[in-house]
């Protein structure tokens, strides 16, 4: 049997796809690659946005060690990040199980509940919720009127961090488009033949719908637990990282060292931490779902 | 490959140190005393009353001298250091800027940090302002900036509130601390301080114990004054006037107001916190959001014996030329406008306080604009034996001391010893490291 060749269909020569891919490889070392190598050496020296910098070896990762501000802003991300996640997750998933339904008008219901995530923690969101959440606020009113206490929402150091998780709860929209994606693939076969042997919706949601949507409930998990342990934006405009440093995230630490304390060194060492904290996590998760993700159903 | 990473690792560390440092170390444009053609820009921070001012000025600089445009560029002050540092650290800030008191420590610490103004009087006009005055932007003998005005913080009260309690606008801490109760019988507050970027919570109990003790909290070359038993009295005093319903606890004022700064505050715009301490130079922010005229400047307390010593004053604000200018004749200029200009003065009136330039106070006087609670202020601060700040006693790092130990001991997580002992320990090693 004669060989068939196959010729590029636009009569390009083999750089061409090199050449097409230049720009991003260009972006990625210039905007990725060089400042990444750049923190790294910034970590070690001492270095206040002024004055040249200094060499000082480890000593910004040995000041960690006796830095209590850190070990704290350590605990508050992982706590809030050991909050939000699996909330999200979940009602990122139920929301989009309700929008997988075929009714009329869906596609108007799955705008609405993007726009949140489109908003982000800008100042017209911080408005906002000072008037849900303040003393006066809506919530306390509604709280008042079944009878209910009023909550010390953003000046409890208990309470403050949850507006910062109910804000990030409430812009799910990104999580929520992967599930409804994900649940859109799933063959409908399954749940007909599921629905013959006599199936209910409860187990067909366990038997069929979670075991096929595994894979991407992994990716949300890894997504959403580096978009967390990365917090900044939202306790800097809600909660200025307070009260008594419960909102203070290691985002916000790495913010007010660099730029409001000038202690340039210092806060490119703790990105340094940060980032091979998050790489740990995710390895720990690929390591504990491994088996989990590799089943076949 | 593993012979090319290391390579390019040592090219990015070599490139890293190299463009952190000195990026303009011996490229400072000398003076050539003409005004070319240029465009400038000018960056300051503020409330809206001195934007729209600054504003106004600029339109008429621009028909005077339409060969220099003028780019304005400004916002409020929470953020404000942390964009100049970074146009700073990336050579691209302004060429004129509006500074605060500390930077000159921070950014220009021998001195090279801003333009040298003394290379630049034949523009610039210094003959209207007093040798202690100018004094302020001196850094290791070079005039890194010039004072806009001098300001002390005072104390202004919503006149409508007291009116209506009954109540005189108190002369001494102890009635001060009377009015809690007054006030607090309907459910207001005669004052209310803050832990944000004004502080003045630490600040009102700073000045309260160095008028008890004649001890000045952070002396000007950067020693800590107080002893951890004076920032004791501090924290005890504090912890009194929030008992005593004289100021909101830090859970009730962040509960209703958020992280929204007090002049943004729904509470102080509604008249149920009737009194707030504030810069003379800065009070406009608070008087817009009230009706005119109900804002009015308090008498600075004294002690039992009528001892008024202990309230600071310092620059409010000054005006330094980047030292990356390729304009320092025409920066100077605009500066010299800005400051001695008749006409300009009229227009900025008193939104950066009172001039510290006598061309520019005289103006407003002639102009009937030296009025107003800056000026009322300025009088009061005039008649006593005031203490110029220390510009480290408004570094952040400091004010991330003073406010964590208010806050601790506002939520009684710490006692006001313990709260005291840390704080002195930190802030004695924070000042030896700063002052290397």
């Amino acid at each position: 049997m004669k060989k068939r060749i196959y010729r590029n269909p636009v009569g390009v020569s083999r750089y061409t796809g090199l050449l097409l891919i230049l720009p991003f490889i260009g972006g990625f070392l210039l905007f990725t690659l060089y400042p990444f190598i750049c923190s790294f050496v910034l970590g070690l020296t001492e270095y206040d946005n002024i004055r040249p910098p200094e060499f000082i070896g480890v000593q910004n990762y040995r000041n960690m060690l006796s830095d209590d501000n850190l070990l704290n802003a350590i605990k508050v991300t992982f706590g809030y990040a050991a909050v939000l996640v699996p909330l999200k997750l979940v009602f990122s998933l139920l929301t989009a199980l309700l929008l997988s339904l075929e009714i009329k008008g869906i596609g108007v219901y799955r705008t609405a509940f993007y726009i949140p995530s489109i908003l982000g923690a800008n100042l017209s969101v911080v408005i906002m919720w000072q008037y849900l959440f303040t003393s006066d606020g809506l919530v306390n009113q509604f709280l008042e009127i079944i009878g209910a206490a009023p909550v010390s929402w953003y000046g409890n150091p208990d309470s403050a961090i949850f507006i910062i998780i109910l804000l990030r709860l409430w812009e799910f929209g990104s999580t929520m488009i992967i599930f409804l994606t994900a649940l859109h693939n799933i063959p409908k076969e399954y749940y007909d033949a599921a629905r013959v042997d006599g199936c209910g919706a409860v187990r067909a949601f366990f038997a069929i719908t979670l075991p096929q949507l595994k894979s991407v409930i992994f990716i949300n998990l890894v997504l959403q637990t580096i978009s967390a342990l990365q917090e900044f934006n939202a306790p800097y405009m809600i909660t200025g990282g307070g009260p008594l440093r419960s909102t203070y995230t290691l985002g916000m630490l790495i913010y007010d060292e660099m730029f409001r304390y000038y202690n340039v060194g210092y806060a490119n060492a703790v990105s340094w931490l940060m980032f091979v904290i998050i790489a740990i996590v995710v390895f720990a998760m690929y390591g504990v779902t491994g088996r989990l993700r590799e089943d076949k159903t | 490959m593993k012979k090319i990473i290391p390579k390019v690792a040592a090219i990015c560390c070599a490139l890293t140190l190299s463009a952190c440092g000195n990026k303009s170390q011996g490229s400072v444009t000398p003076p050539d005393g003409k005004l070319d053609k240029c465009t400038l820009r000018f960056s300051w921070w503020g409330g809206d009353d001195r934007h729209a001012a600054t504003l106004k000025a600029i339109e008429l600089w621009n028909e005077l001298h339409p060969e220099i445009t003028i780019i304005p560029e400004y916002g409020g002050w929470d953020g404000w250091t942390e964009k100049v540092i970074a146009q700073i650290s990336g050579g691209t800030e302004p060429d004129i800027m509006q500074i605060n008191y500390d930077w000159l420590v921070t950014m220009s610490a021998d001195g090279k940090g801003f333009y040298d103004l003394n290379q630049l009087t034949d523009n610039l006009d210094l003959s209207g302002f007093e040798e202690d005055i100018l004094s302020f932007g001196m850094v290791n003998d070079c005039l890194n900036a010039v004072t806009v005005s001098v300001s002390g913080r005072g104390l202004f009260y919503n006149s409508e509130v007291y009116k209506r309690l009954g109540a005189s606008y108190p002369r001494t801490w102890d009635e001060l601390i009377a009015l809690g109760e007054t006030f607090g019988e309907h459910s207001l507050y005669p004052l209310d301080l803050d832990i944000q970027s004004g502080g003045t919570a630490w600040y009102l109990a700073v000045v309260y114990v160095q008028q008890k003790t004649g001890r000045q909290f952070i002396t000007m070359d950067g020693e800590l004054g107080f002893t951890a038993d004076d920032i004791r009295s501090a924290l005890d005093f504090y912890k009194e006037i929030e008992d005593k319903h004289v100021i909101r606890t830090i859970q009730t004022r962040t509960d209703e107001d958020g992280n929204a700064a007090l002049y943004q505050s729904p509470e102080f715009i509604s008249g149920n916190i009737a009194g707030v301490l504030e810069w003379g130079s800065s009070v406009g922010k608070y008087e817009a959001v009230l009706p005119e005229g109900v804002l009015e400047a308090g008498p600075l307390l004294t002690d039992e014996n009528g001892n008024s010593d202990g309230w600071m004053i310092k620059p409010s604000m000054l005006y330094a030329v980047s030292k990356n200018t390729r304009y320092p004749d025409e920066s100077a200029a605009f500066i010299d406008f800005l400051l001695n200009n008749e006409d300009c003065a009229v227009i900025l009136g008193t939104s950066r306080g009172i001039p510290a330039s006598d061309y520019a106070e005289k103006s407003l006087e002639l102009n009937g604009k030296l009025s107003g609670l800056a000026q009322e202020n300025d009088e009061m601060l005039e008649n006593l034996n005031t203490v110029t700040i220390s510009p480290y006693m408004e570094l952040p790092r400091m004010k991330e001391f003073y406010n964590t130990a208010i806050e601790e001991v506002s939520y009684s997580k710490t006692d006001t010893q313990t709260a005291a002992e840390e704080m002195y320990d930190s802030i004695s090693k924070y000042l030896e490291t700063i002052r290397k």
